[in-house]
């Protein structure tokens, strides 16, 4: 069920409505009831494997809930020998769960990739033998909620807060419903205690929901899905094109990711917002960002955070790198001794990073290039200090700042040249085509008016990005823009009603395909 | 305002312009999908979705109809006229272009379950074979749901949600409508098919300037198409469902399969297509049109993959086992299982027709008055036009009158080995003085236009003072008719008016004029034709008119479509040049050249010119 369509606008307003008039205390179960509707009527018997993941980490947390109670029946200063005791039962729940989770995800997503990769060497060696290959659909949103479970698997087994009891509840949080297509991925003890918590009828929160969805609404299908028109066009067959209209095709291709997936996103904290649930952010303008790294720390938050907390950390602090920082300290030396391990760490992350995205060499590569390029720039930090030290740049001065987001968009975008392409040796043709043959009058002989949009779209798309990038600078600058827009009279409150409503109508939701009757009919 | 105020204004506003814009869109109903309210006008609404405007259509019109002929858009060139008259049935030609057999048997199985259905005929394209339940999101191929059984809400939501500047546009567009369609209305609502008016009142004949005129035969775009199993599979059990839902009814069901021009043929594999023939008809056998000399012709196509109206009438003929109409021996095999086979293996082979088969040169000339002061444009002396006519007798020719060319297109009558058209404008006395003897002497014969309103008029230009060229009288034309030499048909009944002479404002020619409305232009032609035949009939014996040569030579689309409409089957312009009668099609008889004949014009440029249209 995508959220452009009319079945999941009238699902969230029947939900909304039967939310606030539920008894209080069953209102977690409307939230629930509405998550398997959706889930049900968009990925159908996908559902079981909702129910697999919240049955496993159900138990992993009910298992590591007694072994942790155990500490709390003796004294104080026993409580550690019995964590002790225990480490390894917890340790084999945590990894039993993990295991349960991620080889089914692997399975689900990954395998024919791997089993294509390797079907070459089984034939090399075994004549004949095909690795079978998996029929199984893909859960709707399954990397999301199955991170998200284990997260809360993890931190149960940190003890950082009590398991669920109750199984309903706890599937609420595995299924609920605004973030099973594309995330935030949340904690548990962020968005646990809001799902369940008893709410009147706020209309700050439905103001603010409203706000927030029209925002996205109109990110997703005013911009992306125009973009879209474009980056389908060139990358279908990107041989057909001159460099720069591959460039073309490709700053397209970030303008609706960036459209399709922060617009996403605030339609389904938005959507949360009308139950009075705040989701996380996901996005903080990471147009702005001033590095790579400070990219990754305002895209895609939320899975970099996980990444963070349950993967980065647990290498980094690991025995195995504990032992190789030893080595680099002795051997190296200096500040580059001191990082190597974090470095290696880092280059990790952003590997698994780039797989996540998706089974496909492609995004192996993209996990290699971000991963690359982070972590060099934290090798030579040190040396970038001294060059800025030696040309007497001030690091605070708003050319220089300008410049660092410049350099930081065009290393995204050389990114996206790989995700995109139909396949990576395609990708590395492309961008070769890109700086070797742009062939530049393209982009003002007309050529841009084949690639299935008007000169009417490009302008919508043009003023809607520029609105965009107003909006986020008043917001890097000023933050939010709503409390301002509070202030002023009924007017103006009502415009901002009336102008959205509108540009949403003629420029997304309102449908004028008419056929050319030159098609159909040939002049009979 | 505060939050619970700022709800309020964002639903009320929503309501407001959503019922605004909903109600707008539902009133206007381009895409005709609501039922039959405010705006009505089915050919526009089929223009922009077939499938489901004919369905609303019919709520209103369906017992007008008793039976239908379903399909993809060459479905359109099977006429209602002949299927009625050869079924003895009321037929919906139910076309929707891009129609796949889901399309069809969703579309039968509704019409069979709501409506009364005698005779239910579908056709069958290559394409069928090509794609089975092809979704497109185009609001132009979006199926009722009440034939599709899909979501009503997720239906009707796309129509009520359109921009309103669709909705606009059929506003404006009903403004623009003229009686000839346009891209926008290109259904003719009350049979279904598209309205060719147009194309069929353009002139047909020689093939090098058909194919200038139309350079898709020449350069032929390439299809990148081929036969798909599932598409086969499906197509063939679709036509299984329905064939078993009509035997259950106690409906007659046929399945033709259309006419496919051969070049589009020529690009999938021909087993795949043999395959796919060969097991429909195991599923039940039909009326094979697909591959024949015809499809090698481009004339009997109006592009390169829809064949004509004309070519429709021969298949239905060869159905009803009509004698009287020619069909290329070839075109249209009953196919079971048995010969299937057999039938293919010629159909792979079919090679157009011989030029010599099908196609006549026929030269036309055109005299007016005969005068012992010959001169340069419309007089000749009877001494030269004698000596004309004896030197085509010399040469071979026979005269033959526009009747046997009609025999010959449409019949398949032959003609003699060099045939001319003798053809008198205005219908002066000369004539009878002068031309009538002389052809009865040499064995010829001629068509006379006559201007009905001026016969008789010997002196003076009709209840004018002005004087006039005699012309002659409906008894002397009486007994022209009575030889067998003369044929009297129309130039108009008052249509080729004198300006100079007329009180009123003079028609010159059949044009409308520009400030007429078509309507009036249409009801003025009409009666005129009505009168001139009304003339002729009434005066003399002359057993038809249905032979006009435009005055002046004057002549648009709007003006043959009507003639056409008023039974002129055959047409004459004063465009000097040879005609090529082409069998089959009857549009080689409209618009056809004459070379205008007076005193400058020897008698060895006359031989030249017929002999020149002998190629």
């Amino acid at each position: 069920m995508a959220f452009t369509s009319l079945s999941f606008l009238i699902l969230v307003a029947i939900t909304v409505v039967v939310y606030y008039v539920f008894p209080k205390k069953l209102q977690w179960a409307v939230l629930l009831a509405a998550s398997l509707a959706f889930y049900c009527i968009g990925g159908g018997k996908t559902v079981l494997y909702v129910f697999y993941t919240a049955t496993t980490v159900y138990a992993a947390g009910l298992l590591l809930g007694y072994f942790n109670g155990k500490k709390d029946q003796v004294p104080k200063e026993q409580r550690k020998a019995v964590m002790e005791q225990y480490k390894k039962y917890r340790q084999l729940v945590v990894l039993f769960t993990c295991l349960a989770n991620f080889v089914l995800l692997y399975i689900l997503k990954y395998w024919n990739f791997t089993a294509e990769l390797f079907q070459p060497l089984v034939d090399r060696f075994f004549h004949g033998a095909q690795i079978p290959l998996s029929s199984l659909l893909l859960p709707l949103g399954v990397s999301f909620f199955m991170f998200q479970s284990v997260g809360y698997v993890i931190d149960v087994y940190r003890g950082k807060y009590p398991p669920e009891r109750n199984y309903l509840k706890l599937l609420l949080y595995v299924c609920f419903f605004p973030q099973m297509v594309q995330g935030p991925i949340s904690r548990f003890h962020e968005l646990a205690p809001q799902l369940y918590a008893q709410r009147k009828l706020d209309y700050t929160n439905l103001k603010y929901g409203i706000q927030l969805a029209m925002w996205g609404y109109f990110k997703k299908i005013v911009i992306a899905d125009r973009a879209a028109v474009v980056v389908n066009t060139v990358m279908d067959n990107p041989w057909s094109y001159s460099g720069s209209m591959i460039a073309f095709g490709v700053l397209f291709y970030c303008i609706q990711l960036y459209g399709d997936f922060s617009g996403g996103i605030d339609i389904t904290r938005g959507v949360a917002r009308l139950f009075g649930i705040d989701l996380a952010e996901n996005f903080q303008r990471p147009l702005f960002s001033v590095s790579l790294a400070d990219f990754w720390r305002r895209w895609h938050i939320t899975l970099g955070a996980w990444m963070r907390d349950y993967l980065f950390y647990p290498l980094a602090l690991s025995k195995p790198f504990g032992k190789l920082g030893k080595i680099t300290r002795k051997k190296i030396g200096g500040k580059l001794g001191k990082i190597i391990p974090t470095s290696l760490a880092t280059f990790i992350i952003y590997f698994v990073i780039g797989i996540w995205h998706g089974a496909n060499c492609r995004y192996i590569a993209f996990g290699f290039w971000n991963g690359s390029i982070i972590t060099m720039s934290l090798l030579l930090e040190g040396k970038y200090s001294a060059i800025k030290k030696k040309l007497h740049i001030n690091d605070k001065a708003a050319w220089f700042r300008a410049f660092q987001i410049m350099r930081t968009c065009f290393i995204v975008f050389l990114g996206r040249y790989i995700t995109r392409a139909p396949r990576f040796l395609t990708a590395i043709w492309m961008i070769k085509e890109t700086f070797l043959h742009p062939v530049l009058p393209n982009l003002w002989d007309g050529t841009i008016l084949t690639l299935g949009l008007g000169i009417m779209d490009y302008v919508v798309i043009l003023l809607s990005v520029m609105v965009m990038l107003a909006a986020e600078w008043y917001q890097e600058k000023h933050g939010v823009i709503r409390e301002a827009l509070e202030k002023q009279g009924f007017l103006v409150q009502w415009l901002a009603i009336l102008i959205p409503l509108l540009v949403l109508l003629c420029f997304g939701i309102l449908r004028s395909d008419t056929i050319s009757s030159e098609f159909i009919y040939k002049q009979f | 305002m505060d939050s619970k105020k700022w709800i309020i204004t964002f639903f009320a506003t929503i309501v407001f312009i959503g019922a605004g814009i909903i109600g707008f869109n539902f009133f206007v109903d381009p895409y005709g999908v609501f039922d039959n309210i405010g705006i009505e006008w089915p050919s526009y609404e089929m223009t922009m979705n077939p499938r489901a405007a004919k369905i609303t259509y019919l709520k209103d019109h369906h017992e007008e109809y008793d039976s239908y002929i379903i399909g993809c858009s060459s479905t359109s060139s099977f006429p209602t006229e002949q299927l009625n008259e050869y079924f003895d049935a009321s037929f919906y030609n139910m076309i929707m272009y891009g129609a796949d057999t889901l399309d069809t048997e969703q579309t039968a199985r509704y019409l069979i379950e709501n409506y009364e259905v005698k005779n239910l005929i579908i056709n069958i394209y290559l394409d069928n074979a090509v794609e089975y339940d092809w979704t497109r999101d185009s609001l132009s191929y979006q199926m009722s749901p009440e034939v599709s059984g899909e979501n009503p809400l997720g239906f009707y939501s796309k129509y009520l949600f359109l921009d309103p500047r669709v909705s606009l546009k059929k506003i404006k567009d009903l403004r623009q409508d003229t009686y000839l369609q346009q891209g926008f209305d290109v259904f003719n609502a009350e049979t279904g098919a598209y309205d060719k008016k147009v194309r069929d009142a353009e002139h047909i004949g020689n093939m090098e300037e058909y194919l200038a005129a139309y350079p898709a035969f020449v350069n032929y775009p390439t299809v990148e198409k081929s036969i798909d199993e599932e598409a086969v599979a499906g197509t063939l059990k679709s036509i299984a469902a329905i064939r078993d839902l009509c035997e259950q009814k106690g409906i007659r069901f046929m399945v033709v399969c259309a006419p496919v021009y051969q070049e589009y043929l020529s690009y999938f594999d021909w087993d795949a297509v043999e395959d796919f023939y060969t097991r429909l008809a195991s599923v039940t056998p039909y009326w094979d049109f697909s591959m024949s000399s015809v499809s090698c012709e481009p004339r009997y196509f109006y592009d390169e993959t829809h064949f004509r109206n004309c070519v429709g009438k021969m298949a239905l003929a060869r159905i009803a086992g009509d004698d009287s109409v020619y069909i290329p021996e070839d075109f249209g095999v009953y196919v079971t299982p048995d010969n299937a086979e057999e039938h293919f293996r010629e159909a792979k082979q079919a090679v157009a027709l011989d030029a010599e088969e099908n196609t006549a040169d026929v030269p036309v000339l055109m005299y007016h008055h005969i005068d012992e002061q010959g001169d340069d444009s419309a007089i000749i002396t009877p001494e030269l036009f004698e000596q004309q006519i004896a030197a085509l007798k010399e040469a071979g020719y026979t005269a033959v009158m526009p009747d046997d060319l009609l025999a010959y297109v449409n019949e398949g009558a032959e003609l003699p080995d060099k045939p001319v058209v003798i053809t008198f404008d205005d219908g002066y006395l000369s004539n009878y003085e002068y031309a009538y003897p002389i052809l009865k002497q040499y064995g010829m014969c001629a068509t006379i236009f006559v201007i009905g309103s001026t016969v008789g008029n010997t002196e003076h230009y009709k209840d004018t003072e002005y004087p006039i060229t005699p012309h002659f009288s409906f008894e002397q034309a009486q007994e022209m008719i009575d030889s067998g030499v003369i044929s009297i048909q129309s130039h108009t009944y008052d249509m080729h008016q004198w300006a100079d002479y007329e009180s009123g404002r003079a028609r010159q020619n059949i044009l409308r004029w520009e400030d007429e409305s078509e309507e009036d232009y249409r009801k003025a032609l009409t009666e005129d034709c009505e009168k001139e035949r009304q003339a002729i009939l009434d005066n003399t014996t002359e057993s038809s008119v249905h032979v006009l040569a435009y005055p002046g030579g004057a002549n648009d689309i709007l003006a043959q479509e009507t003639l056409q409409e008023n039974g002129f089957d055959v047409t004459f312009t004063i465009t000097p040049g040879c005609n090529t009668l082409v069998r089959g099609i009857p549009q080689s008889l409209i618009g056809m050249k004459r070379y205008n004949i007076c005193e400058s014009v020897s008698v060895d440029q006359v031989l030249e010119w017929v002999s020149a249209a002998r190629g």
